[in-house]
């Protein structure tokens, strides 16, 4: 099984270090994950080095197989491939991910200023569509993962937005 | 004299923006079928970008035509992301007639403020901003055949954030003038969950339709309407 981790574009460096951490990585081979596919974005991947400045690099370690990127070409794919996406909370990904049906786990970015992120992620988690963390409970909220138990998110509907401007604009009566 | 005069210009001015900002818009005449309304819609980057092509995917392209996407300087994505929607949409269900027809433009205008720009040198981007944002909504439709009648688009969609309050505030000039405006209507980001933004707070008292997608957002105030999620 694969798990896809994304931070989109932007610099979430314990994130992206987590996921190649000891811990995690154990936590997920419990889960019988043997494969991440890692986009780090602007993220530091490897503290000893400084800024890795690699576009992209392949290691195993814990008894799974790492390939790490800086950006993978289409985020959708990957989401596709993946058995379990691993993302910060950036509202984009979040749609993409339930969209495609795909069980999330969401770590908002705690050093972001006016962090409204974490609103929708901790809302989310409330009703059920996905699970939301920290850095540090990580590779708790792994092991205690169930898919089985998320609440399905609804599918795209743009009725209601388009029936609102169609009777806004004299389309339709009001 | 000189002040007496100053003094009642001002108070007919006051009057004039208080009248014209809280008078309701008027019913919308009915609308044929074979009819279109031009649509613009502002792409602010990022998730703010998905959304309002996720919005603007919902309408029906034979009503909504032209399309002009106004897009910030320097933000080639949000342009190209434009451009897709375009192309898949017209794929999916070509419209019969419009061929060699321009059937979407892509504008750019500066943006009010840089991402980490130090607050003092503000204004003079600001209003660089504004000024272009009148030009688009105020002075080159009246510059154009027919202009008294037509604004630039018949509806703006706004979705956040910064230049999105001077493109309103330039529509805002045009009803102070007693020109023709596009009718506004705001959709505040799904990922506001908790509170509005900045640009949400300012733009409520002036859009037509100001919509929330979580309905913990309603407040007493009553310019807020919630349908649930949106995109």
């Amino acid at each position: 099984m694969l798990v896809f981790v994304t931070v989109g574009s932007t610099k979430f460096d314990a994130l992206v270090q987590a996921t190649i951490s000891e811990p995690v990585l154990t936590a997920l081979h419990t889960k019988g994950f043997v494969q991440v596919v890692l986009q780090r974005g602007n993220s530091i991947l490897d503290p000893d080095c400084g800024a890795s400045t690699q576009d992209s690099l392949t290691t195993r370690k814990a008894g799974v197989d790492i390939e790490a990127w800086k950006f993978k070409p289409s985020i959708q794919d990957e989401i596709e491939r993946a058995d379990l996406v691993i993302s910060h909370a950036g509202s984009g990904t979040i749609l993409d991910v339930l969209r495609s049906g795909k069980p999330l786990i969401v770590v908002p970015n705690p050093t972001l200023m006016d962090n409204h992120q974490k609103e929708l992620a901790l809302q989310l988690d409330r009703l059920g569509h996905l699970r939301a963390t920290s850095v540090d409970d990580l590779p708790k909220t792994i092991g205690s993962f169930d898919a089985n138990a998320l609440v399905p998110f609804p599918a795209f509907d743009g009725s209601k937005f388009r029936r609102l401007v169609d009777e806004m604009m004299g389309f339709t009566d009001m | 004299m000189f002040l007496q005069i100053v003094t009642v210009l001002g108070f007919l001015l006051v009057t004039r923006i208080y009248v014209v900002v809280s008078s309701p818009s008027p019913k919308p005449r009915r609308r044929d079928d074979g009819e279109t309304c031009v649509l613009a819609v502002f792409l602010g980057s990022g998730g703010h970008t998905s959304e309002a092509l996720t919005l603007t995917s919902s309408l029906d392209f034979s009503r909504y035509s032209p399309r002009i996407y106004i897009v910030s300087e320097g933000d080639t994505l949000s342009a190209s992301k434009a451009v897709s929607l375009e192309h898949s949409k017209a794929s999916r269900n070509p419209i019969p007639g419009s061929d060699g027809q321009r059937s979407f433009e892509i504008v750019t205008i500066p943006r009010a403020r840089r991402v980490h720009q130090a607050m003092w040198t503000v204004f003079p981007t600001f209003m660089r901003s504004v000024l272009a944002c009148i030009h688009l909504v105020t002075i080159a439709p009246l510059l154009k055949k027919d202009s008294f009648s037509t604004p630039f688009a018949h509806l703006l969609i706004l979705n956040g954030p910064g230049t999105c309050v001077t493109l309103c505030a330039a529509v805002m000039v045009n009803k102070l003038l007693g020109l023709p405006r596009p009718k506004m209507v705001y959709v505040e980001s799904y990922a506001r969950v908790q509170s509005l933004s900045l640009s949400g707070k300012i733009l409520r008292y002036f859009v037509d339709r100001f919509l929330v997608q979580w309905p913990t957002l309603i407040s007493g105030s009553g310019r807020e309407e919630c349908y649930g999620c949106l995109v």
